[in-house]
């Protein structure tokens, strides 16, 4: 029972960290129509800048607890990069989706050797500072007080974007815009600004999925590439531009490779894309997709 | 006159909307026939049905006795049935040849050929001066359709109807989006083409009543689903009620 | 026209005399681009001719590539005509299926799902270390050329002599080969499904037949451009699968030109020379790769064929040149 709890409770936590990204792609996919295979790379920055941020925070006297705000405001803080990107892709808007999915294999591609450049090759990791969370019991089981916060704080940024998305005005202009662009525009919505909000919450999103995921794994070079697919699987499984797909897809593919690492570690990721081919079959707008026009 | 179209009983329901109720209609050989009808009546429902898009829920569909009911553009196309649509289709990048040639191909069967080079078949070549010429795009053959005018596309799509060779051609509004000046002309296109194409059989889905009026040998006007009429143009507009009810108001000179 | 009928016994010439007059690296570095240059006539075929984007293409790749290894040296058949034709077997075995799936999906649908099928066989190829090798993949003995091993011959030799003209002229046949398909009626008609595969089938278009055609064509050259590209390395390993490789692939069409038959190709020699000539410039040659390839997609979406054959007025019609 233990080791299960432990099982499940580990792949939660890895949905959470995916919901992030995931859910950063879902906006930027249903407001702009653009899937953005750079997602890696900002999950990847907000692991690096994130570790960058705590050593620094460390070196001036920060106590070891201030790790988790030190963390969420290093993602923050890289929203800056949002905008600039946006403008670059506002240039591809309508083109051909081939063309857009390219633009940003190419921005996937600049970001290893920039990374690589400020960080170095070797995976940067923080060590063992998350343990000055301590451990809390769950049922029979002991977890890290870390991962259970960083649980949290998902939820909390879910049921926020929900609110948002929901409730607010902004919200409201933001699934309009993502029904009708150009009806937006003639109702007197600057749908520009909208653009560069959405993707730089988009961005954040990322950057704060991958700065939080840092105490646990280690900041590489190998996540710009390898989560993308995990993310896609996200995405498929939930149905493109659903956020609520983007929950239930994550928390599908972060206890199915929790469990598939525990029995069978080959089928780690096979079992995933196995997944996503079945749903692509025989659902392939997924669990909570719109169908595309 | 042989039976070419027949729908026997055709209803189509779309949950508990029923689209169509009971419609039996035969088409024959030689008819020009204009369905028409307020938007809403069931015609773009009945014309699927027709052309195989749909199956009918209750009912059947034949096309020379074989039973067409949801068999699908390509096997409709095969057994003898072109379609041409209200709003305009081309290939952007294929040239006006090379989209005619598609039809061609198809109604040549000959697509499963990996080696020769479309253009130097004789017999496409010359199926494709045929039906251009028909048309007047001879001139436009190396054109990319892309470049053509508004009309031009419309003639190319309807062309590349023509090129499989039907026996029976469906066109949903062809004059729709050209000016009124030139509706007449574009009919008389149609009427010439289809006469030197041998197409035995034409299906207009129309709203301009002058142009039924002249052009038609024969009217089904549809109403919530159900054939209100089905008759000559000149019994047809001999009934004010009757074309008011399609047309909305009172009709002033017709020519029968 | 002219320029092209001349450009192309030039180029032709060129290729030929290569191994004789380039120093030995510069030919070695030839190899995957003419590699490369059959894979992507396939991967046009499906992309450029057929309107659909895959991202799982390097799946073939691949496959050709632990075809041959597994046939060399695993089970010890040296003839590569052999090896080649396990791997068009293997190709054909697989497309089938994974096409028969992914093509009645299209556009964003298709590029996932062909995306998941090549990460799959990549999870394969890196998980199952018993079959596969793992990560260090499976090695591809030195075979034998229409039965000619030329055992006086070392490695190097091999490979710049017999090895290059073999895959020049393997090149060349598949090229004649694609001009055919492309230019044939079954061409027309996979234009028609590129333009618009709704008008496509109402006249009489087999859409999905057609699309899976070109699938299997496109997986068949990816296949033995796979065992190509092996062959110098002298190994068979998982990221010739991983979904980053598809990704390049459709860089060097796009480079190149996809909306030109002689475009991809061309992508791929330019591509291997900059990649070279670039990583003898600086470590982060990956950052000037992604530099360039924005730069096309904003500057010269139609790459570099676009760039080569001047366009008239845009406005006027263009004369129909046979290809795309």
């Amino acid at each position: 029972m233990a080791v299960f709890l432990d099982i499940l409770l580990s792949g939660v936590f890895h949905a959470a960290v995916l919901f992030l990204v995931a859910g950063g792609l879902q906006l930027v996919f249903g407001v702009q129509r653009i899937i953005n295979l750079a997602c890696g790379a900002f999950y990847a920055l907000g692991a690096y800048f994130g570790v960058s941020a705590v050593a620094f925070a460390m070196a001036h006297g920060a106590p070891a607890y201030a790790l988790l705000p030190v963390l969420l405001c290093a993602g923050l803080s890289l929203a800056v990069i949002g905008p600039p990107i946006e403008r670059l892709l506002r240039l591809i808007y309508d083109r051909d989706e081939g063309f857009q999915l390219l633009l940003t294999f190419a921005l996937m591609l600049m970001s290893q050797d920039i990374f690589r450049f400020i960080w170095g090759s070797t995976p940067r990791t923080l060590g063992n500072l998350s343990l000055a969370y301590g451990q809390v019991t769950v049922g029979p089981t002991l977890i890290p007080t870390y991962k259970v916060m960083v649980i949290a704080c998902s939820i909390a940024i879910a049921l926020g974007l929900g609110w948002m998305l929901q409730k607010s005005r902004f919200g409201r202009i933001v699934r309009a815009t993502a029904e009708n662009r150009s009806m937006i525009e003639a109702l007197g919505v600057n749908s520009g600004r909208v653009m560069v909000m959405v993707f730089t919450l988009g961005t954040v999103l990322g950057t704060v999925g991958g700065a939080l995921v840092v105490p646990t794994a280690a900041a590489s070079l190998d996540m710009i590439v390898e989560l993308v697919v995990e993310a896609f699987a996200v995405v498929v499984i939930g149905g493109l531009g659903s956020m609520r797909g983007a929950l239930v897809g994550a928390l599908v593919v972060g206890i199915v490779r929790s469990l598939a690492v525990f029995y069978y570690a080959e089928l780690e990721m096979l079992s995933i894309y196995l997944i996503v081919i079945a749903v692509l079959i025989f659902r392939p707008t997924g669990l909570f997709g719109k169908p595309l026009e | 006159m042989s039976v070419v179209i027949e729908t026997r009983g055709v209803g189509k329901d779309y949950g508990e909307f029923r689209a169509l109720h009971d419609v039996s209609l035969t088409f024959s050989e030689g008819e020009v026939v204009a369905i028409v009808g307020p938007n809403g009546a069931g015609k773009t429902t009945l014309v699927n049905v027709l052309t195989g898009l749909l199956k009918p829920t209750r009912g059947d569909v034949l096309f020379r006795g074989h039973s067409i009911g949801g068999i699908g553009p390509v096997r409709l196309a095969q057994m003898g049935m072109a379609r041409a649509f209200q709003l305009v289709q081309v290939f952007p990048q294929l040239t006006v040849f090379d989209a005619i040639a598609a039809a061609v191909v198809s109604q040549q069967r000959r697509s499963l050929d990996f080696w020769r080079a479309t253009r130097s078949i004789a017999a496409v070549r010359e199926r494709v001066a045929e039906v251009a010429a028909i048309f007047g795009l001879e001139s436009r053959l190396d054109w990319l359709a892309s470049y053509l005018s508004q009309g031009e596309k419309k003639l190319l799509d309807i062309a590349t109807a023509f090129a499989l060779d039907p026996t029976v051609i469906l066109l949903d509004e062809p004059t729709s989006g050209i000016s009124s000046s030139d509706k007449r002309g574009m009919m008389d296109t149609l009427m010439e083409a289809a006469r030197k194409a041998g197409i035995k059989t034409l299906l207009l889905v129309e709203h301009d009543m002058d142009l039924v009026a002249e052009y038609s040998t024969r009217i089904v006007a549809m109403t919530e689903g159900k054939v209100l009429a089905d008759l000559p143009p000149g019994a047809f507009f001999a009934d004010p009620h009757l074309a008011a009810t399609i047309v909305g108001k009172p009709l002033g000179q017709l020519r029968a | 026209m002219t320029r092209r009928q001349f450009a192309i016994p030039c180029t032709l010439l060129l290729l030929v005399v290569a191994p004789y007059v380039l120093p030995p690296f510069y030919v070695t570095l030839m190899l995957p681009a003419l590699a490369y240059g059959i894979i992507l006539l396939g991967f046009n075929l499906l992309f450029g001719y057929t309107g659909l984007l895959s991202f799982g293409h390097a799946l073939f790749v691949g496959l050709g590539a632990y075809t041959v290894a597994v046939m060399s040296s695993r089970l010890g058949f040296k003839s590569l005509e052999l090896s080649m034709l396990a791997a068009i077997v293997a190709s054909i075995v697989v497309s089938i299926p994974v096409g028969l799936l992914c093509v009645r999906y299209v556009k964003i649908f298709f590029g996932m799902l062909t995306l998941a099928f090549g990460m799959l066989f990549h999870s394969f190829l890196f998980k199952f270390y018993n079959l596969t090798g793992g990560d260090s993949g499976i090695q591809v003995a030195r075979p034998s050329l229409l039965g000619m091993g030329f055992p006086d011959l070392d490695k190097t030799a091999f490979l710049i002599g017999p090895f290059y003209f073999y895959c020049l002229a393997l090149l060349l046949l598949l090229g004649y080969l694609m001009w055919r398909i492309v230019h044939s009626p079954f061409g027309t008609h996979l234009r028609a499904i590129r333009d618009n595969p709704r008008k496509a089938e109402y006249v009489g278009v087999r859409v999905h037949a057609f699309r899976l055609l070109a699938f299997v064509i496109s997986a068949i050259y990816g296949a033995i451009g796979g065992t190509l590209l092996a062959i110098p390395v002298g190994l068979a390993d998982p990221e010739l699968a991983y979904w980053t490789h598809s990704g390049i692939l459709v860089f060097m069409t796009v480079l190149g030109g996809f909306g030109n038959f002689f475009g991809p190709v061309l992508g791929a020699f330019v591509y291997i020379a900059l990649q070279d000539q670039l990583m003898s410039l600086t470590q982060y040659w990956r950052f000037a790769l992604g530099v360039i390839l924005i730069l096309i997609i904003i500057l010269f979406p139609t790459g570099l064929m676009g760039l080569l054959e001047r366009r008239r007025n845009r406005k006027a019609p263009v004369v129909d040149r046979g290809d795309a």
